[in-house]
């Protein structure tokens, strides 16, 4: 699984970072920043639920 | 831990996040997810934004299925509940027995006629789910005349995507537009940048009424009249609770939850369809976030047989519309003038009042802030400097 992030979407609300903090946290300017676009297999259900809480659907799995 | 089975009704974004949080929690008991829409679930907010507006579509706005192992009984609609026997009933006959039961249906779009501000035949559409933001994506582009009634947050949005679809539109309100909501210096903010994208906004105190003879229109009380060849109402939502009759849950239409979301032994309820208790009593709160709150706190006290900590609600709002974007962490509405933190108006605005009747709001105005930075600029005191000043 990789994760996408739409950079003129992401308002930077970092609900993502919260659901999956292993794989993604927002940097002192408030920028998401992926720490893991390929998701390590035991992560994947993190990163499907920080795709699913993400306001603006500004995430994606693919 | 809980091993009994465990039935969540509503399978939308606070329905969803409850199974995922009860399998990330390590629940290993039976769960069946029940949910009436044929969709799998989708951003909702997206909506009234990118959907309406065309640079999003429905695959680019549905939430990434549930890869845990969960019953999902997609398209079933969930007609009674008997807390007797402990079963949720099915439109199709099914009986589903449960040991806790989460209820998370939402809520629907209220109507001008629910309201009894409709003539008899009188025309309105509403604005809910993907049919009828595709329905009404669809009429955009012979370009009608649109008239809206009810001037907040919903109804402002889809105001601003009509709008800049090239139709003429008008919103109608008893009130003037998002001051309820938002309060004076943030909806007039907002109103005059809807004035300056061309839409033309009435109010009246003593109300509209939708007409029913002749084009579809809505009249002020005293007595203008706006034509559209359609009239959107936007007058807020009423929880989903009908299929609930008889239980003993529902309260004045209200269904109502404790502060770690129980209703009654073994139910739950998150998200749009439950009223959360404040110092004004219960009321519902009808945001992507609470949804969130509410259905994670739910999924802890189910676990943690109710001993898990109650929810403190960090309200948080934000809408999209005539090119501003607004963030907002703390209660609304708020009063007066606040204290600009960083920023004008050309490069966006930090902005927050410290003095609010419930506590500290702070607003971000087309300005990207971490919401983290900005819900601390509500915990600030006036010795302690906002972190973006001291910088
Ligand atoms: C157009 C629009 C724009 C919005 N914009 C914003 C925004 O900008 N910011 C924000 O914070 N919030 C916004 N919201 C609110 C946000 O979408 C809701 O708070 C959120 O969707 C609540 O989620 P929920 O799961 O509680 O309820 P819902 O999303 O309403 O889902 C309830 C689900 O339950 C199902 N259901 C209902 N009854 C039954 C039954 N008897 N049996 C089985 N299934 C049933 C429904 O079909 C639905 O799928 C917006 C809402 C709309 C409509
Ligand atoms: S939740 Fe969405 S908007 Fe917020 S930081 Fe994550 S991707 Fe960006």
């Amino acid at each position: 699984m990789r994760l996408t992030i739409d950079r003129d979407r992401c308002e930077g609300y970092g609900l993502c970072a919260d659901s999956a903090p292993e794989l993604m946290h927002l940097d002192d300017d408030g920028e998401l920043v992926l720490d893991h676009e390929d998701v390590p297999a035991p992560s994947s259900a993190a990163a499907e639920t920080a795709v699913r809480v993400c306001p603006v659907a500004a995430l994606r799995a693919d | 831990m809980v091993r009994q089975r465990v039935v969540v009704v509503g399978a939308s974004i606070a329905g969803v996040t409850v199974v995922d949080e009860l399998r990330r929690r390590g629940f290993t008991g039976e769960l069946t997810l029940v949910g009436d829409d044929p969709h799998p679930a989708y951003n909702r907010p997206a909506l009234s934004k990118g959907f309406l507006s065309g640079t999003d579509t429905l695959a680019s706005i549905t939430l990434p299925a549930l890869s845990c192992e969960v019953d999902q009984r997609i398209g079933a609609t969930a007609i009674g509940l008997d807390t007797d026997r402990r079963e949720v009933l099915l439109a199709d006959g099914d009986r589903l027995p449960f040991g806790r039961l989460v209820i998370a249906t939402g809520a629907r779009a209220r109507t001008m006629t629910d309201l009894g501000a409709a003539d008899p035949g009188a025309e309105e559409s509403t604005f809910r789910d993907v049919a009828d933001a595709r329905d009404l994506r669809d009429r955009l582009v012979d370009r009608p005349r649109v008239v809206i009634v009810g001037a907040g947050i919903l109804g402002m949005e889809l105001a601003s995507t009509c709008a800049a679809a090239g139709s003429a539109v008008t919103v109608v309100d008893r009130q003037p537009p998002l001051r309820a909501q938002l309060g004076r210096f943030l909806s007039d903010l907002v109103v005059e940048a809807a004035t300056a994208h061309g839409v033309t906004l009435a109010h009246h105190p003593a109300g509209v009424r939708l007409r029913g003879s002749g084009t579809p229109a809505a009249e002020l009380a005293d007595g203008r009249r706006f034509d559209g060849d359609l009239v959107i109402s936007a007058v807020g939502c009423r929880p989903d609770v009908e299929w609930l009759a008889g239980s003993g849950l529902v309260t004045d239409g209200d269904l109502r939850i404790d502060d770690r979301c129980r209703v009654a032994a073994g139910i739950l309820a998150a998200g749009d369809v439950a009223a959360f208790p404040g110092d004004h009593g219960h009321r519902r709160t009808p945001w992507w976030t609470s949804a969130l709150d509410q259905a994670r706190t739910a999924a802890a006290t189910l676990l943690d047989d109710d001993a898990g900590a109650p929810l403190v609600p960090s309200p948080y709002f934000w809408t999209e519309q005539f090119g501003i974007t607004l963030r907002v962490c703390g209660p609304l509405p708020v009063r007066g003038r606040p204290t600009v933190v960083a920023g004008s108006p050309a490069e966006g605005l930090l902005l927050t009042w410290p003095d609010g009747r419930d506590g500290a709001t702070a607003a971000a105005v087309n300005r990207r802030i971490p919401i983290s930075r900005l819900r601390a600029l509500t915990r600030a005191t006036p010795s302690d400097p906002p972190m973006e000043a001291r910088r």
